[in-house]
C-alpha cells in the first residue's frame, strides 16, 4: 500500500513539473504582446522595453521560468499585469467556487451514470438496456454550453424556478448556493455521465457473466444483492479510472460553464487571462486546473488499488 | 430496359432494408452526417437569405412563413445562419482530425515499431499532453496562437494527436506480432516499408474513431466560437450563435435553441456513425488486436470524452506484448 502511494508520488512529481514548463513556454513564446495588452496597442517601443524589464520579461526563458518557479513553490504567483494585485489571493478566494461546481458535477455524473448502467446491464440487450444506452449515446452528443442555455431557459426563464447566474458562497446561504449551483453543476454532470454510463454498463456485463457471480445466483443471492454486493467492487475498478479522468475533464468544462452562470470560479480567471493576455494570472490559473486533475488522478489510481490488489504490481507504469 | 430499372430500384430498396435492418446505428448516423456535410457544401443554394443580410425592422422576429427559424437582433436569418454555419464545424473538423490522425499515426506507429527509448519518450509525452482538459489546452493553444479559425483547427488538432497516437500504437503492435511482418523483416524489407506497406493498411480502423474525434472536434469548435475565440462574428458558427443569442433569450429563445439543434444533431451523426462503423468492422472481433481488456462499445472521442483512451490503450495492460 505504502509502495504504491509512493511510487504514484513519484510519478506524479515530474508530471507536474514538465506540465509547467509546458505551460509556462506555451504562454511565453509570442514576445511583446503582454507589454502590448498591458499597455494599449499605441504603447511605444520605449514603454514596451521598460515594462518587459520591470516584469523581467527580457530575461532569458530557463531564467524566467526558475524564477518563476522558485516563487510559486512558495505560492507566490506574481502580480497581475492588469490590476497590479496579487494572483495568489485571488485564486485561494476563487478555488473554493470551482472545486465546489467540479465535485457537484462529479456527484450528478456519478448519481445517473451508476444505477442507470447497472440497469443497462442487467437487462442486458433488453428493453431497459435499449433506452439506457440510446439516453446515453443522445446525452454525449449535447454540447455542455448548449445544456447550460437551454436549463437557463427552461427553468430560470420560463418557470422561474432557479436564478439563472451568480454566486454566493455555501458558508453565507446553503440554500441560496445550492439554488445557484444546481443547473451548473446539471449542465457539465449530464454530459459527463454519458461516458460513465457506457463504461459502467459494459464493466457490469463483463463481471456479471463471470464464474463467482454464477456462483453466488447459485447459492441463493438475490438479484440486487448480487448486483450491488457481489458485481460493483469488481465493476467499479474500470470505471473509477475513466472517472478520474473524466472528473479532470469536468475542470476543463467549468471555464465554459462558469462564464454562462457568471460564477466567480478559476474558470473565469483563465477566460479573463487569455482575453487580457495577463500571462501571470494565465499561467495560475491554469496550473490550478492542472494540478487538480492530476490530484484526482492520483487519488484514483490509489483508490483503484485498494479496490483491487491485482492493480498494485500489474501496471509498471503509472 | 424498364424491367432493368424496376430490377435495380428493387435492389435499392432491398439493400436499403437490409442496412436497416442489420446496422441501424449506422444507417441513422450517415443520415445525419451526409444532412450537415450537405448543407455546409450546399449552403449557398439551400439558404433561403444571405446569412450577412441585416435587416433591423425584422429583428427578433419569432419563427414564421418568412423566416422559419425566426430573426436574430439584426434582423438576419436563423436558417440561413445555422445552415452556413455548418461550413465552419466541418471545415475545422476535417482539418483538425485529420492533423490528429495523421500526426498521431505517425508518432503512435514510429513509436511502436521501433520501441525501447524512443518509445518511452513519445508515450511519455503524449501522456503529458493527455493530462490536460482538451478545452483548456485548446483555449492556452489559441492565447499562443492568436484567435482565429485557422488557429482553431491547429489547436485542436494537436489535441487529437496522443489519443490517436496511443491507438496507432497499440494497433501496430498488434500487426507487429503477426508472422508476415517477421517475415518481411527476414526477407530483409527496409523498416519504412514494412510500417507503410505492412502495417499501416492494418490500423485502418483508426479511421472509426476519426468519426468519433470528428464529433467531438465539432464540439470543441463550436465551445471556443461561444466563448469568442474562435469564429469572429459576422461569419456564422453554432458556437458565436448561441453565444449572440444570449442576451436575448427572453424575447427570442429560439435563439438559444436552433443552432444547438443543428450541433447536436451533427455530433450525434458523427457518433452513430463511429459506432456503426465499428460494429462493421470491429477489429477485436476480426483480427484480435486490441486484446480483452477493452471495456465494452466505449468511444473516444465521444462526448465529452477523449479519454476512455486511459482505459484502452493502456500501455501498461494485458495488450502489450513489447514487455
Amino acid at each position: 500500500m505504502l509502495r504504491l502511494v509512493a511510487l504514484r508520488l513519484a510519478a506524479f512529481v515530474p508530471t507536474l513539473l514538465a506540465t509547467s514548463v509546458i505551460l509556462f513556454v506555451a504562454v511565453n513564446v509570442v514576445p511583446g504582446s503582454a507589454a502590448k495588452a498591458a499597455l494599449g496597442i499605441d504603447a511605444t517601443p520605449q514603454a514596451i522595453a521598460r515594462f518587459e524589464h520591470d516584469q523581467g520579461l527580457d530575461r532569458p526563458l530557463h531564467v524566467q521560468y526558475l524564477d518563476w518557479l522558485g516563487k510559486a513553490l512558495r505560492g507566490d504567483f506574481g502580480t497581475s499585469f492588469q490590476n497590479h494585485l496579487p494572483v495568489s489571493p485571488e485564486l485561494l478566494t476563487r478555488l473554493p467556487v470551482t472545486l465546489e461546481l467540479a465535485i457537484l458535477a462529479f456527484i450528478v455524473a456519478n448519481l445517473i451514470a451508476v444505477p442507470l448502467g447497472a440497469a443497462a446491464a442487467r437487462s442486458h440487450r433488453h428493453r431497459t438496456d435499449q433506452v439506457v444506452t440510446l439516453l446515453a449515446t443522445v446525452m454525449g452528443a449535447v454540447p455542455n454550453f448548449w445544456l447550460a442555455t437551454l436549463l437557463i431557459l427552461t427553468f430560470a426563464l420560463k418557470l422561474g424556478l432557479f436564478p439563472a447566474g451568480g454566486f454566493v458562497s455555501m458558508a453565507e446561504s446553503p440554500l441560496r448556493n445550492l439554488s445557484l449551483m444546481i443547473m451548473p453543476a446539471l449542465s457539465l454532470g449530464i454530459v459527463s455521465s454519458a461516458l460513465l454510463l457506457r463504461i459502467m454498463r459494459a464493466g457490469m456485463i463483463e463481471v456479471l457473466a463471470s464464474d463467482y457471480i454464477r456462483t453466488a445466483v447459485a447459492k441463493g443471492a438475490t438479484a440486487p444483492r448480487v448486483v450491488w454486493h457481489h458485481a460493483l467492487r469488481n465493476a467499479l475498478i474500470p470505471f473509477l479510472t475513466v472517472g478520474a479522468v473524466e472528473f479532470g475533464w469536468l475542470f476543463g468544462g467549468v471555464v465554459i460553464i462558469e462564464d454562462i452562470f457568471l460564477l466567480p470560479g478559476i474558470g473565469q480567471l483563465v477566460l479573463v487571462g487569455i482575453i487580457n493576455r495577463d500571462y501571470p494570472v494565465l499561467l495560475a490559473s491554469t496550473l490550478t486546473v492542472t494540478v487538480a486533475v492530476l490530484t484526482a488522478n492520483l487519488l484514483v489510481d490509489v483508490l483503484a488499488g485498494i479496490l483491487d490488489p491485482r492493480e498494485v504490481y500489474a501496471r509498471p507504469r503509472t | 430496359m424498364s424491367a432493368n430499372l424496376a430490377g435495380g430500384g428493387i435492389r435499392a430498396v432491398a439493400f436499403a432494408a437490409f442496412a436497416w435492418r442489420r446496422h441501424r446505428v449506422l444507417v441513422i448516423g450517415a443520415v445525419l452526417v451526409v444532412a450537415v456535410v450537405a448543407s455546409a457544401t450546399f449552403a449557398g443554394r439551400l439558404a433561403p437569405y444571405s446569412p450577412y443580410d441585416v435587416n433591423i425592422a425584422d429583428k427578433l422576429r419569432p419563427p414564421n412563413a418568412a423566416h422559419w427559424f425566426g430573426t436574430d437582433e439584426y434582423g438576419r436569418d436563423v436558417l440561413s445562419r445555422t445552415i452556413h454555419a455548418a461550413r465552419i464545424s466541418i471545415k475545422v473538423a476535417t482539418v483538425a482530425v485529420s492533423v490528429g490522425l495523421v500526426g498521431g499515426t505517425v508518432i503512435g506507429s514510429v513509436a511502436a515499431y521501433f520501441g525501447g527509448a524512443l518509445d518511452v519518450a513519445l508515450m511519455r509525452l503524449m501522456e503529458l499532453l493527455f493530462s490536460f482538459p482538451a478545452i483548456l489546452l485548446a483555449i492556452v493553444l489559441m492565447a499562443v496562437l492568436g484567435t482565429n479559425i485557422l488557429n482553431a483547427m491547429a489547436a485542436i488538432g494537436i489535441i487529437f494527436i496522443p489519443g490517436f497516437s496511443r491507438l496507432a500504437r497499440a494497433a501496430t503492435q498488434g500487426v507487429m506480432r503477426q508472422q508476415y511482418v517477421e517475415a518481411a523483416y527476414a526477407i530483409g524489407m527496409s523498416d519504412l516499408r514494412i510500417l507503410g506497406r505492412a502495417v499501416l493498411p492494418h490500423i485502418a480502423t483508426l479511421i472509426v474513431e476519426a468519426m468519433q474525434a470528428f464529433a467531438y472536434a465539432v464540439i470543441l469548435e463550436s465551445s471556443l466560437s461561444f466563448l469568442g475565440l474562435g469564429a469572429h462574428p459576422p461569419e456564422p458558427s453554432w458556437g458565436n450563435m448561441l453565444n449572440s443569442g444570449r442576451g436575448f433569450m427572453d424575447q427570442a429563445p429560439w435563439l438559444g435553441v436552433v443552432p444547438g439543434l443543428a450541433m447536436f444533431f451533427g455530433v450525434l451523426g458523427f457518433n452513430l456513425l463511429g459506432d456503426g462503423l465499428r460494429d462493421v468492422l470491429d477489429p477485436r472481433m476480426r483480427r484480435g488486436l486490441a486484446g480483452p481488456t477493452m471495456p465494452g462499445n466505449v468511444p473516444i472521442f465521444s462526448g465529452s470524452a477523449l479519454t476512455a483512451e486511459k482505459t484502452l490503450g493502456d500501455p501498461g495492460s494485458a495488450e502489450s506484448p513489447a514487455r
